[in-house]
């Protein structure tokens, strides 16, 4: 069974904002994510979604608010009160405790599978060689493709390229697991064996943080879910409460759009 | 003169000059690749700044012949303080000039890795040398070796400049060996027929390094 969720917020969010050129993305987004929960977050394209997760991970620079990940600010510093940048070595502290999973997998193609779950735990962790690959096949066990340990990327499916990279970001023990359309790039017989990993993650407590367009996931493993539209949170709550009966008009129209596209 | 006798005469002479040519190539391409890389990263950058310096490089290097980059180098040098021998400074400025064309070069490979690859390798905590290192510069030079392969047949033959500033390398040879002589024809087929030799052996060497790359 699932760990009891601590009360104590693991990720808070405050007032988050991001613009690119004269769009603005985020419009002041408040979040709170607390330890072993998962958290979807859906929505139309555009709606700020992924911009949301990038800048949880500081891939974005955001332009205001805060990010705070266990009681730090992510992605800052205040020096005598003045924000600036983290650098180089301090970002890679604040990120440390995120493993980040991406909608195109994002693998080194020029390296083995288990090279590429390896290679952050020998140069990142100093774990030695033989160590590293016994941590690296554990990971690939975990997420059912152990066999494929010495093939390349490319001779895999999508399927076995995202649950590589779901092993890649778990070997580095992460305490959140930050998910970006995860399941979009992939043909549809594919999507459930990477749901499936997902949700084995969610059973075992791991916190998560997932950006999606799988209804059905965020209906049935998520315990928030938050619908964004136009840069902001337009309702957030039990994803029974959210799906059976949605307050806002947009997500009753989005919902119902869905719903018809999947008959 | 027949020309057995003018290389038996003349054949070390060119050679040592082939030698020249060879030794300050090498020595140049190693200032050109690396400070090309170097540029590349900073066209790259995200400060606007050095994006800028880097850019105004670039344009400088491949808009000013090689020769006026060697005569401001030995000339102008010693003004700047740069005293050096005919050669470190013919070195050092073909290094300089090569530096702005590996620059694109090396620029075009390091665009042609998905920036994704390296955001993932970010997220890992691996440090941004490392990426460099391991992720993106293996996976460049299939794109990269061709050009730069033909880069450097450029350096060589933009090398015979440096027989203007007096060094003694293959150019320079030839047209020593023509005031020698008199003789036109004779030393100048041979000078070109080693700079040919010369190329085509890179070529070659270029060519195993493409197939060695493509099966990496």
């Amino acid at each position: 069974m699932k760990p009891e969720k601590n009360d104590k917020a693991l990720i808070q969010v405050k007032g988050l904002r991001k613009r690119f050129g004269e769009i603005e993305v985020l419009k002041g987004i408040d979040l709170e994510v607390r330890p072993s929960e998962v958290l979807c977050i859906i929505g139309p394209s555009g709606s700020g979604k992924s911009t949301l997760l990038r800048s949880i991970a500081f891939l974005e620079a955001y332009d205001a608010g805060d990010v705070v990940f266990d009681g730090k600010l992510v992605g800052y510093r205040d020096d005598a009160g003045r924000r600036r940048l983290a650098s180089e070595k301090e970002l890679n502290q604040d990120r440390s405790g995120f493993g980040m999973v991406f909608q195109h997998f994002h693998l080194w193609p020029h390296l083995r599978v288990l090279a590429n779950v390896t290679e952050a735990l020998r140069v990142v962790k100093k774990i030695g060689s033989a160590e590293a690959d016994r941590i690296g096949a554990e990971m690939l066990g975990k997420v059912g493709i152990a066999a494929f340990a010495d093939k390349y990327p490319e001779q895999l499916s999508g399927g076995q390229k995202q649950r590589v990279a779901i092993a890649r970001a778990l070997a580095m023990k992460p305490r959140v697991m930050l998910f970006d359309e995860p399941t979009s790039a992939l043909d549809p017989e594919l999507v459930g064996e990477v749901l499936g990993v997902m949700k084995q993650l969610a059973q075992e407590g791991m916190t998560m943080l997932v950006v999606t367009h799988e209804m059905g996931f965020a209906a049935h493993v998520a315990d928030t879910v938050v619908f964004m539209d136009g840069g902001k949170i337009i309702e957030k709550g039990d994803p029974g409460k959210l799906f059976a009966a949605p307050e806002s008009d947009r997500l009753k129209q989005f919902l119902n759009t869905w719903r018809e596209r999947s008959i | 003169m027949t020309t057995l006798d003018f290389i038996a005469t003349y054949g070390p002479l060119l050679l040592s000059g082939l030698f020249a040519t060879l030794r300050i190539c090498f020595f140049a391409s190693l200032i050109a690749i690396p400070l090309g890389l170097v540029v590349a990263l900073l066209l790259r950058s995200r400060r606007a700044a050095l994006r800028w310096i880097a850019r105004a490089y670039v344009e400088v290097m491949r808009g000013t012949p090689i020769l006026v980059v060697l005569f401001l180098l030995y000339y102008g040098g010693p003004s700047f303080g740069l005293v050096l021998e005919a050669e470190p400074v013919g070195i050092l400025g073909l290094g300089l000039y090569g530096a702005g064309y590996f620059a694109e070069i090396l620029r075009a490979g390091l665009q042609s890795i998905a920036q994704g690859q390296i955001e993932a390798a970010r997220m890992l905590g691996i440090p941004a040398a490392h990426i460099l290192w391991r992720i993106q510069l293996p996976q460049m030079l299939r794109l990269v070796v061709p050009p730069s392969i033909n880069q450097i047949i450029v350096l060589i033959k933009e090398s015979a400049a440096l027989s203007i500033i007096t060094v003694p390398e293959l150019t320079k040879i030839g047209a020593q060996i023509a005031n020698e002589t008199f003789a036109v024809i004779q030393p100048y087929l041979a000078v070109a027929l080693l700079y040919w030799l010369l190329i085509e052996i890179l070529a070659a060497l270029g060519h195993w390094l493409e197939r060695k790359v493509r099966h990496a």
